[in-house]
């Protein structure tokens, strides 16, 4: 931790030659690289196929040999999305606060987007502000310390209005991610689309 | 023709996507419950902690010069609209068991919420951690549910450490013994009547017919 730039690099250019194992692991990376790279050239559809399988056999095994750790990371990520999701921080919260109020300024600026677009933006992003005037309206009225997490959800009401404002939230940016997702699609159809006919003329 | 097939390759893939999230979250709702229940238990640990923390900061800051003495009968009749049944979901202790990464909350003995369905269970008999040479009884399921508090014990091997909180103190145990009896709706509990015990109840695992019992002593 205490080491200087310098000695950090260097420590990372001898760790792969540290041991026979990390010298065949490094091998395996150089070699993926090196056909991965040298494919683009070639651009052979057959060596995609066999480097996505070796690739995915790779990181099988090694989920396989170290099963009990990627369990545990892969609760703690899932838990760390629930809490932020039941029970987000006050930053977490407040982050999602400003996402809603660029969403507002971007939908009443923006002119590429539909008007039943704008009216669902606005509709839910402007009670996700509502209810987040309420939950601080109420922190002022009850003297909530608002950096304590715990300190919020004792109280039902805070709970209740924070969770509500996150399903809103959670609702407005699926909504806005499957609206993009098609939008994109329909744009990219539109495009090949328009130049077939000019190809075709 | 070209443009009809990719509008329906498209609209297949969409539909496609839709059916593999749909079936993503059936195929792991029972394991994402079980996290909810845990992303929940946490956070009624930490304000069970905070309303600890929040007690011993109480105590701390009481003012000793104006200080007046009442005698024991007034102190008695002071206290005595504080006994009302508990029907509340807040902890009164947080048994730990670190090998395992076990954490849970525990309420008391009359709240309803002290239930098999519900929590880590006191069992009736059990007497409190602070009870010398006491023997706290805790009883939870085990199995693949999300009420399954104890379904990992099984992993437990002799010497591992527990510790319950309880009355803002901290009691540290140690596994002794473990052993099985049949299900039969009673238990026999060996211990060592002169240490303070901790014992823990739950099914064998994978066995319907048995019951597991973890005799713990205090350290």
């Amino acid at each position: 931790m205490d080491l200087s730039i310098i000695d950090q690099l260097l420590k990372l250019l001898e760790i792969p030659f540290s041991s026979i194992l990390m010298i065949e692991i490094s091998i395996i990376f150089l070699l993926l690289y090196i056909f991965l790279v040298y494919n683009e050239k070639r651009e052979s559809k057959k060596v995609k196929v066999f480097l996505s399988a070796i690739i995915i056999f790779f990181i099988s095994a090694l989920i396989f040999y170290f099963s009990d750790d990627v369990e545990f990371v892969l609760t703690e990520i899932i838990k760390t999305i629930m809490n932020c999701f039941y029970f987000p921080n006050i930053i977490f919260y407040f982050s999602t606060v400003i996402i809603s109020l660029i969403m507002i300024i971007y939908t009443m600026l923006s002119s590429k987007l539909t008007k039943f677009n704008k009216i669902i933006t606005y509709t839910f992003t402007l009670l996700h502000l509502f209810l987040f005037t309420n939950f601080i309206t109420y922190a002022i009225i009850n003297k909530t310390n608002l950096t304590n997490t715990a300190n919020i959800y004792q109280n039902d009401n805070m709970y209740i209005i924070v969770f509500f404002s996150q399903i809103l939230f959670f609702i407005i940016i699926i909504y806005k991610a499957i609206y993009h997702f098609c939008y994109i699609r329909k744009e990219k159809l539109k495009n090949i689309n328009e130049s077939d006919i000019m190809f075709r003329k | 023709m070209q443009r009809k097939n990719r509008n329906l390759k498209s609209q297949l893939f969409k539909v496609g996507f839709f059916f593999l999230i749909i079936g993503l979250l059936i195929f792991f709702s029972p394991t994402l419950i079980k996290i909810k229940e845990e992303v929940f238990e946490e956070m009624r640990l930490a304000i069970f902690q905070m309303n600890i923390n929040k007690d011993n900061t109480t105590i701390n800051d009481v003012n000793t010069e104006n200080l007046v003495i009442t005698n024991e009968e007034t102190q008695i009749l002071k206290e005595e609209p504080k006994q009302e049944k508990k029907t509340t979901y807040s902890y009164i202790g947080e048994l730990n068991i670190p090998a395992i990464r076990l954490k849970r909350g525990f309420v008391s003995k009359e709240s309803k919420y002290n239930d098999i369905n519900y929590n880590i269970t006191i069992a009736n008999e059990a007497d409190y951690p602070d009870v010398p040479a006491g023997n706290f009884i805790l009883m939870a399921h085990s199995g693949n549910a999300y009420i399954s508090f104890f379904d990992k014990l099984y992993k437990l091997q002799i010497g591992d450490q527990a510790s319950v909180s309880y009355n803002a103190n901290t009691y540290n145990y140690h596994l002794v013994k473990v052993y099985n009896q049949p299900k039969t709706g009673k238990v026999t509990i060996y211990r060592n009547s002169y240490v303070k015990t901790l014992t823990l109840i739950t099914c064998t695992h994978e066995d319907d017919y048995n019951q597991t019992i973890y005799i713990f002593e205090e350290i």
